[in-house]
């Protein structure tokens, strides 16, 4: 199933790329909690080492078989996506504390990391599926409601910023299909109405944050003490940064959540403007590569999942971000590549190793 | 355009040009504002991460009540007060350390090195003593004006005013430790703070312990607060409301003072606990402060095990009590009748084996209902034999032996019992058969299972999951969580036969082994068990070698409120030293009621109290 004329098609470039960011951010979540008064978090950087090892091996078998069997397994890799994130609920509520895990033997993954990518192939395939009839508004009900669906469930563990995240990659498919801007109307006017009956579902926590982002002297201490934190670690990274190893403002536990969510502040304290330069201008190289071979593709199956990748990659990229720079609310989105998390780290490589899985066949098909 | 011709991909491409577009205008902005902060701004941020930065000092949040059924205190909190001492304000070191030394009583050289140890971070105040006694917040108060730079903070400390009622059962609370910090789940703790380390402290301390608060301090160059930025009030944990009844467990813990083993009352037809004791145990109060380590040591290596929940943690053989599953497998399987009769002479031989009962010269000859009145030992022995170890093992599975009860409290003894399949019984012979007929051997259960299994006879067949925790309420009073009882199977069993079984319980009361449980006018019904510690006639006369003492029960028979379960560890007959701890619990929660029955049949003789 791989013969020589597909490694010659690999992306040697891509892959370095992908690699570089994974030892970043190992490199950057040893530094984080370096200072740690917990042994635990101290040791979180081994534990990443095994998840790069384990992505790396995820990317690789997502190159191998080729994504035309994919296709034929998409609708059941949702429908099982979907049954897990059900479980999460189920199991969660039986138990205290966090809900978004489920674990299996000594090993506990988070579904809604990989429903963005579930989603993504469902959509694919359900569009691919329907190509002769994308022109009549009502194709586009189901995966709207799946969608919906999907969010639902997410936003029940609570987990608000991956619910919008799947609802953003959605959106963002059906608009590079060609839906009409004019299509969404109905959508948005339904959105500000539901808006309420939204703020009403969101956990305390969540109202809060954003209120506080709106006016941060609400909460100078708890969630504005966040992104204040935050602010002040990135600006004094100033332009060469602190140096690894060296950023007291980050590894000082001034900052919450500094591997997983904040792992971006850590990095622009350590390696300054440059630094953070270079980091997000890898990140568009994989963005507009990923999106090149999605134009490139003569298979709309293809073509779709490789865009729907790419958008995923984006827009976690760009409200991560955007978060840590201040400019959004405080929303539980990880960095892809950066940040700690094993189940984080698995779907994005899986993600990027389907992107070269298409690259590698664009001249087969 | 053809109809049926449809380039998909090629649709996208305009697309997809917008989106790279969208995608870069997005960076673009991520840049100018990295610009700004790290570029434009970044000298005033540099400043306000190295010499003007915001600290944050934690508050601690007060834990949450833990009361019974009805709204009484079990669990509560105690303002108590800390001595600080700041090292810059301090004008003349010596002469504080002397004034301190005396209100501490201790030498001023240790306060002097404490402030020496402290003069690195001079702004910051420096922990002298946790938890002031009155005296002392007396002195310093009176004494405030000598004592520069010396302050007092308040702090909420666990309190139980029962002392080490409950203590099992409740648990205790203590500063987080290094083998805890090392884990995940204890990853946003910080050392020194204080987590529920056993029983329901423990078990529902993400409820308990609430939301730490905190001060928001502005700190100059050399780390001196210049001002409280903004305080965010700590949010009191939950309260735990339980389905323990204080009066009864009260009642409980004076009726088994002085006594080694444990007690545990359920409603038999819920699942609730509503009373459980075990001893020897500890004074949580010990541990809320910092505990010395010699109390430490003294509590952790006691031979006697104080920190164990004898109550489901601890399993022992269950005696007579055994004789109860025997009794149903027999009148299931058709082996056995009501009117099934046997001989006791005061010894069985199976081949040249002796095996002997526990009274000398026997019972005589008793049909069942006898059998388990008197709990005679060979009558059982000759029909375990015939029941077959099979049909018995199977029974008491299905009666919840052998099983963890579901407490979810941490560990849970799940008892033992022969496999019933044969070949996995390797060795087994008719002598071990005879031997778990009266509940010894390789017949082990925890008392919380011979608990779930009396309520079972109790309540018709029902086995509950023993629960403790009936609801959680907010500070401000709202239920954030309530919990209903949860049946985990209804046994197969004829409704005659549990009838039969309750009656001669009855009669165990009322004219058998189990007559000092007999409150006047209160139908209870009992079996009494006494588990042999070693073989006869060995180690006899050693107080840790006697044999336990058990003594299960409900109560009123015809409608069942309480179910009991009495362990005394090596305290003699069960019917001698369990019973009369299962009558003082029930007249404090039943009460007296009128008699019911003919006072001849009452009277139970002495000599007839054994087993």
């Amino acid at each position: 199933m791989l013969d020589r004329r597909l490694l010659t098609h690999f992306d040697w470039w891509f892959a370095g790329t992908i690699l570089g960011m994974a030892v970043l951010g190992i490199l950057t979540i040893y530094s984080a909690n370096s200072l740690a008064m917990s042994p635990f978090r101290q040791n979180l950087y081994l534990r990443q080492i095994i998840w790069v090892g384990l992505g790396l091996v995820a990317l690789v078998a997502a190159c191998l078989v080729s994504y035309r069997t994919l296709a034929r397994f998409a609708y059941l890799l949702f429908g099982v996506n979907l049954l897990l994130l059900l479980l999460v609920l189920v199991i969660g509520k039986a138990g205290l504390g966090a809900h978004r895990w489920l674990r299996i033997g000594g090993f506990a993954f988070q579904p809604s990391e990989f429903a963005k990518l579930g989603l993504v192939l469902f959509l694919a395939r359900y569009f691919d599926d329907h190509r002769e009839r994308l022109r009549e508004p009502r194709i586009m009900l189901l995966p709207a409601a799946l969608t919906g669906l999907c969010m639902l469930l997410v936003l029940k563990q609570p987990d608000l910023g991956t619910a919008l995240l799947l609802g953003f990659i959605a959106l963002s498919l059906m608009l590079m299909l060609g839906l009409d801007w004019r299509h969404l109307l109905p959508f948005a006017a339904g959105g500000v109405a539901l808006a309420p009956l939204l703020w009403m579902f969101l956990k305390d926590y969540q109202r809060r944050r954003i209120l506080v982002f709106l006016n941060p002297d609400l909460d100078p201490l708890g969630a504005g003490y966040h992104i204040a934190q935050s602010k002040i670690a990135v600006g004094s990274g100033g332009f060469l940064g602190k140096g690894w190893l060296a950023a007291s403002q980050s590894q000082l536990n001034f900052l919450p959540l500094n591997h997983t969510d904040f792992i971006f502040a850590v990095l622009a304290e350590q390696w300054g403007f440059l630094g953070s330069l270079l980091v997000l201008l890898a990140y568009f190289y994989i963005i507009s590569k990923g999106l090149h071979i999605a134009r490139e593709c003569t298979d709309l199956f293809a073509a779709l999942l490789a865009a729907g990748i790419s958008a995923m990659l984006a827009i976690q990229v760009l409200i991560n971000t955007a978060m840590v720079l201040g400019m959004m609310p405080v929303v539980g989105i990880p960095l892809p590549l950066l940040s700690y998390g094993g189940s984080s780290l698995l779907a994005t490589m899986l993600g990027l190793g389907l992107l070269l899985n298409i690259y590698m066949r664009r001249f087969l098909y | 355009m053809d109809p049926l011709f449809v380039p998909p991909a090629h649709t996208l491409t305009p697309r997809i040009r917008t989106a790279v577009l969208c995608i870069a205008v997005g960076f673009l902005v991520l840049l100018l504002r990295l610009w700004y902060l790290q570029i434009l701004e970044g000298n005033r941020y540099f400043m306000l991460s190295t010499s003007n930065r915001l600290r944050v000092r934690p508050v601690e949040a007060p834990r949450g009540f833990i009361l019974d059924r009805n709204g009484e205190i079990l669990v509560e909190n105690r303002p108590t007060f800390d001595l600080y001492v700041t090292p810059e304000d301090v004008t003349s070191p010596k002469e504080v350390a002397a004034a301190l030394a005396e209100i501490l009583r201790v030498t001023p050289a240790e306060i002097e090195a404490r402030l020496a140890e402290g003069s690195l971070q001079p702004y910051q105040p420096l922990l002298l003593r946790k938890d002031l006694d009155e005296r002392m917040m007396v002195a310093v108060e009176e004494r405030k004006l000598d004592l520069p730079g010396v302050s007092l903070r308040i702090r909420p400390v666990r309190a139980y005013p029962g002392g080490g009622m409950a203590a099992n059962l409740l648990g205790y609370v203590s500063e987080v430790n290094q083998a805890q910090l090392a884990r995940e789940e204890y990853q946003d703790f910080r050392p020194g703070d204080n987590i529920g380390q056993a029983g329901v402290e423990r078990r529902f301390d993400a409820f308990i312990r609430g939301l730490d608060g905190g001060e928001q301090v502005e700190v100059d160059a050399r780390g001196r607060a210049v001002r409280l930025v903004s305080r965010i009030e700590p949010r009191s944990g939950s309260n735990i409301y339980l389905t323990i009844d204080k009066r009864i467990q009260e009642a409980a813990e004076a009726a088994f003072a002085g006594k080694k083993g444990a007690v545990v009352a359920m409603n038999p037809t819920t699942g609730e606990i509503l009373a459980m004791v075990s001893r020897p145990s500890y004074d949580p109060n010990l541990f809320a402060q910092r505990l010395s380590g010699e109390d430490w040591q003294r509590i952790a290596t006691d031979p006697n095990h104080p920190l164990q929940n004898r109550a489901f943690q601890a399993q022992y053989p269950p005696g007579s009590v055994f004789k109860l599953i025997v009794a149903i497998a027999g009148l299931e399987s058709g082996a056995l009748t009501p009117e099934t009769k046997f001989n006791c002479p005061g010894y069985f031989y199976l081949g040249n084996v002796r095996f002997d009962d526990w009274k000398k010269g026997g019972h005589g000859t008793l049909d069942l209902r006898g059998a388990i009145v008197n709990s005679c030992n060979v009558y059982f022995y000759q029909a375990g034999l015939r029941v077959g170890i099979e049909e018995i093992t199977r029974v008491a599975r299905a009666f919840g032996l052998g099983e963890p009860p579901g407490l979810d409290l941490g560990d849970e003894a799940k008892g033992h019992l022969p496999d019933p399949a044969p070949r996995l019984r390797r060795g087994w012979s008719a002598g071990n058969t005879v031997v778990a007929s009266i509940g010894q051997g390789l017949v082990v259960t925890s008392p919380m299972q011979l608990l779930t299994m009396v309520s079972a006879i109790a309540n018709g067949g029902t086995i509950y999951r023993p629960w403790v925790v009936k609801k959680i309420a907010s500070l401000s009073g709202e239920i954030l969580e309530e919990y209903e009882p949860a049946p985990v199977r209804q046994v197969q069993v004829k409704p005659e036969t549990l009838a039969f079984i309750r009656q001669a319980m009855l009669g165990v009361v009322n004219e058998g082994t189990g007559a000092r449980a007999k409150v006047p006018g209160l139908p209870i019904g009992g079996k009494t068990g006494t588990a042999q510690v070693v073989r006869k006639g060995e180690g006899k006369g050693q107080a840790e070698l006697k044999d336990h003492g058990w003594f299960v029960s409900f109560a009123p028979v015809d409608n069942p409120q309480i179910a009991l379960v009495v362990l005394v560890e090596n305290g003699g007959f069960g019917g001698q030293v369990a019973a009369p701890v299962a009558k003082a619990i029930y007249e404090a929660a039943l009460g007296p009621r009128q008699p019911f029955l003919r006072p001849e049949i009452a009277e139970a003789r002495e000599q007839d109290i054994g087993d």
